[in-house]
């Protein structure tokens, strides 16, 4: 019985041994540091099989949950199939349900999957274009409830992927993806933790499935929401928002338009900020370019909130990933 | 007699030490600019491993991964006194977490043991 499989490769695990040995044995390039399960260098995702508890802690629930474990303090007694932390796994094929518009340069793709891919709201997928161009989307359905795959995509003018999107998919087209990825998802939270949602641009799109999440499961503490756009036009769930609160009460919603100097005025992050008092056992969602990330995340954590109870996704500029 | 980490209380004393220790390092006017522009969640972990070499607890750490992890900040002018700086705020940490006097000395002597090292000497 082969123990081990990474990325698709058997490799041989003596009794007793740990992964990173394995790999390395193998001569895999595997990172790692301390070998004692601390430093979280070696961190590895199991695609199928269940890592031993002791090879999982100190990881956040989230984490847990997804399959992450330290492969130096990992000694499996079951297969396991892993993929180092940050890779998507294999591809598999989608067809394009729709494709619309939310906004100027905002579009919504709805992919059909079968067999149903398997993924939590608020993690995000590779997108394959044909020529093997590949870009990260975060994940706006819910599984439970879409018969779909949703994602919300900014065009960038003169951009690899945007133009293969605006031009070549339509319904019908078939296409490649990968994953899921990334660990800014629901689980973990407590049903009466305040929550504080914040994202920019197409940062909303896996708050809306986290936030879509939450309240299928009864979330009952206070949530709120803050979302920033550059023109107004960016608000590009505006009015369905606005809706949402009004059917729960416990639901606020913060929109912030950069270039407007009306109520809805002003930055998005000084607005998280001012408005949170970063009680420790808030749980943040941060989503968004990674300068709105570092920058609350730091903030947030200086003003007494908890890096464990953060979750984010940080959108890589194009080229890098995302 | 139990080791200094499990006096302290083992990981558990570390997990609640760490996330206090980083914040309180993250705003130290005489050491915050080391830490521009890090990952934080790579950072927490290896204030975690500090920690829990600090405290005499189970780490593999050697003087080699010690040198690699500080290279560059030493390029960026880390000396004594910033070592100094780290020395302190962890005693403070630990007083804030009601930890006893002599173990916060033993602490900062184990912490000061691996100085030569931090700073490639
Ligand atoms: S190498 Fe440090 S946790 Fe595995």
């Amino acid at each position: 019985m082969t123990l081990l499989t990474y990325r698709e490769a058997a490799i041989e695990i003596e009794p007793g041994e740990d992964v990173l040995s394995a790999l390395l044995r193998a001569e895999i390039d595997a990172p790692h540091s301390c070998r004692s399960g601390v430093c979280q260098s070696c961190l590895h995702r199991a695609v199928e099989g269940n890592p031993p508890a002791a090879a999982q802690q100190g990881l956040s629930n989230a984490q847990k949950a997804l399959g992450y474990f330290l492969a130096c303090v990992c000694v499996p007694d079951t297969p396991l199939t892993i993929v180092p932390a940050q890779e998507a796994g294999t591809r598999s094929e989608a067809v394009v349900h729709s494709i619309d518009r939310l906004s100027g340069d905002v579009v919504r793709l709805r992919l059909e999957h079968d067999p149903v891919f398997a993924y939590r709201p608020g993690q995000f997928l590779e997108l394959i274009a044909d020529d093997g161009l590949g870009r990260h989307y975060s994940l706006a359905s819910l599984p439970e409830e879409d018969p779909f795959v949703e994602l919300h995509i900014r065009l960038h003018p003169g951009g690899r992927m945007s133009r293969f999107i605006a031009e070549e998919l339509a319904p019908g087209r078939r296409l490649h993806i990968a994953g899921p990825l990334g660990t800014c998802i629901y689980e973990g939270v407590d049903p009466d933790q305040p929550m504080a949602l914040i994202g920019s641009g197409t940062g909303l799109a896996p708050l809306i499935g986290v936030l879509r999440d939450a309240l299928r499961r009864g979330h009952r503490g206070p949530i709120r929401l803050y979302h920033g756009a550059r023109e107004r036009d960016g608000l590009y769930l505006h009015d369905h928002l606005w809706a949402l609160t009004k059917r729960h009460t416990n639901l606020h919603y913060v929109p912030r338009v950069l270039s407007d100097s009306g109520p809805h005025g002003g930055d998005v992050a000084a607005a998280a900020l001012e408005h949170e008092n970063a009680l420790p056992h808030t749980a943040f969602f941060l989503c968004g370019g990674e300068k709105l990330v570092g920058r609350l995340k730091r903030d947030l954590f200086l003003k007494g909130a908890s890096l464990k109870q953060m979750r984010t996704d940080t959108f890589l500029p194009a080229g890098s990933g995302r | 007699m139990a080791s200094l980490y499990e006096r302290l209380g083992g990981e558990k004393a570390v997990d609640a030490a760490v996330e206090l220790f980083y914040r309180t390092v993250l705003a130290d006017g005489r050491i915050a600019r080391f830490f521009e522009g890090v990952n934080m969640e790579d950072q927490l972990a290896k204030q975690k491993s500090f920690l829990t070499m600090a405290f005499g607890g189970p780490n593999k750490y050697t003087g080699k991964d010690m040198r690699k992890a500080h290279e560059r900040l030493v390029a960026k002018g880390l000396n004594d006194s910033h070592v100094d700086a780290v020395i302190e705020d962890l005693s403070r940490t630990l007083r804030q977490l009601g930890v006893g006097e002599k173990e916060v000395q033993e602490v900062a002597a184990l912490a000061n043991s691996v100085r030569g090292d931090v700073l490639n000497h």
